[in-house]
């Protein structure tokens, strides 16, 4: 063997050792050493260990910590447009102006279109769960840790995956759909909501699913050292993006659509009441 | 409870949703909102403007029309009326030409009678001396009295006929 043939050899055995060993590092399981994937998940739905303190309200669920903060960060948002863009507002919008009045006037438009004939607060409030969903949604990829009860740290999860605050989004727009049908058509308003009892529940599940979910699969690609690589990027930002929007839209747009049929009057309704005014 | 629902958590999340609405809608919706509504409302208003300004300008321009359709018409009145006038002067030029023209044709004419009348006379006159003188002349030579005689009055008779026709 001639020293460039054992050159080459040599190259060839380290090379090959080194992948060897790259492949035992990064197999290892990591259940022998941390907590167990099966607790891991159950924590990221039903945070029965992992809580946070929460002023004098004592451990809550991070989710509690997420919506505050997510509040807080698109108030401190608003108050520095409010202050410094709006007045400079001009007819010919710039490019930030577009966006923001891309922003109201598609959720304006969703009121607008579901609900011609009442849309004033219901277009205020698409817009406030559109943003909330999706700022709440894109607040997970932060990835903020916060003190837990239990002595470690945890990443702060979307508001809304968490079971409270997807029950609370769903009531809440329920009570919205409720508050047409009264403001509308009074009290055969209210039978008319009703009538869809169950709007409040598939509302807080399929928001509670579709944004748990995206957690859980973010959480399990984490767990493994080996998909941690690269993978995350589309996983995290792409997964986390695609169903900010679509979740945004969809509570915003059954909402609306909701909203504007139990609030119309119908032409029958609206005629017993001109003969009766008469 | 069941999957870990916490009503007091719910209401922490309802009182941050409240919150993030009223913050939501007074910094930013309404201003954005009433942004859009006002310009909305600036763009109608001149295109409002527009339309009136359309509208107004498309009043006037009828009057204009209907103006100059009067004027013309008048034009046309005056014109037919000064027309009418100049071809009765015309007319009353022509006939009181005729009549000068008349009246000089007659004046000629009595001139010319009178001229006629003067020369026959005048001839007439003439006629009697050369009679005389021709009756003195044969009356003092006393030869073929008789036949000079008659055609002396033969030719006398011609001369008045040939002057009666002329």
């Amino acid at each position: 063997m001639d020293a460039k043939s054992r050159k080459r050899f040599i190259i060839i055995w380290a090379v090959i050792l080194l992948i060897i060993l790259i492949g035992a590092v990064l197999t290892t399981d990591p259940a022998q050493e941390e907590e167990p994937i099966r607790t891991i998940m159950k924590d990221a739905v039903l945070h029965e260990h992992s809580k946070v303190n929460f002023l004098w309200f004592g451990p809550v669920n991070p989710a509690v910590i997420s919506a505050y903060t997510v509040t807080f960060i698109i108030f401190i948002f608003a108050l520095f447009v409010r202050v410094f863009a709006i007045p400079r507002f001009k007819d010919q919008p710039g490019r930030f102006q577009l966006l923001l009045e891309q922003a109201v006037g598609i959720f304006d438009g969703l009121a607008v279109s579901n609900s011609p004939h009442r849309h004033a607060f219901l277009g205020a409030y698409v817009f406030t769960a559109g943003t909330y969903i999706f700022v709440g949604t894109m607040f997970e990829l932060l990835g903020v840790l916060v003190p837990a009860t239990n002595g470690g740290y945890i990443a702060l999860p979307a508001p809304l995956a968490d079971i409270n605050g997807a029950i609370c989004m769903g009531v809440f727009s329920y009570s919205v759909i409720l508050s047409g049908g009264i403001a509308g058509n009074g009290f055969k308003g209210v039978l008319n909501t009703l009538k869809d009892f169950s709007l409040p529940i598939s509302m807080s599940f399929r928001l509670f699913g579709a944004l748990l979910s995206g957690a859980l699969v973010t959480e399990l690609v984490y767990y493994y050292m080996t998909t941690s690589f690269i993978i995350p990027v589309f996983v995290a930002v792409m997964f986390t993006m695609l169903h900010a929007l679509i979740q945004a839209y969809v509570l915003t747009m059954l909402t609306a659509l909701f909203y504007g049929e139990v609030s119309e009057r119908h032409p029958a309704d609206q005629d017993t009441a001109a003969l009766n005014k008469v | 409870m069941p999957l870990n629902i916490d009503v007091q958590q719910i209401l922490l999340h309802l009182f941050n949703l409240v919150l993030l609405f009223g913050i939501l809608y007074i910094l930013l919706y309404k201003p954005v909102h009433d942004f859009m509504d006002k310009r909305e409302e600036e763009y109608r208003k001149r295109d409002r403007d527009t339309k009136d300004a359309l509208s107004d300008a498309e009043k006037l321009k009828g009057e204009y029309e209907s103006k100059l359709a009067e004027a013309e018409k008048e034009t046309a009145l005056e014109r037919a009326r000064t027309s009418a006038a100049a071809e009765a002067e015309r007319e009353k030029i022509i006939s009181d030409a005729h009549n000068r023209a008349s009246s000089i044709v007659e004046d000629a004419r009595d001139k010319a009678q009178k001229e006629h009348d003067r020369l026959i006379a005048r001839a007439q006159t003439e006629i009697a001396d050369y009679v005389a003188m021709a009756a003195e002349k044969i009356v003092m030579k006393d030869e073929g009295l008789h036949d000079d005689f008659d055609s002396f009055f033969e030719k006398v008779q011609d001369t008045d006929r040939n002057s009666d026709n002329g």
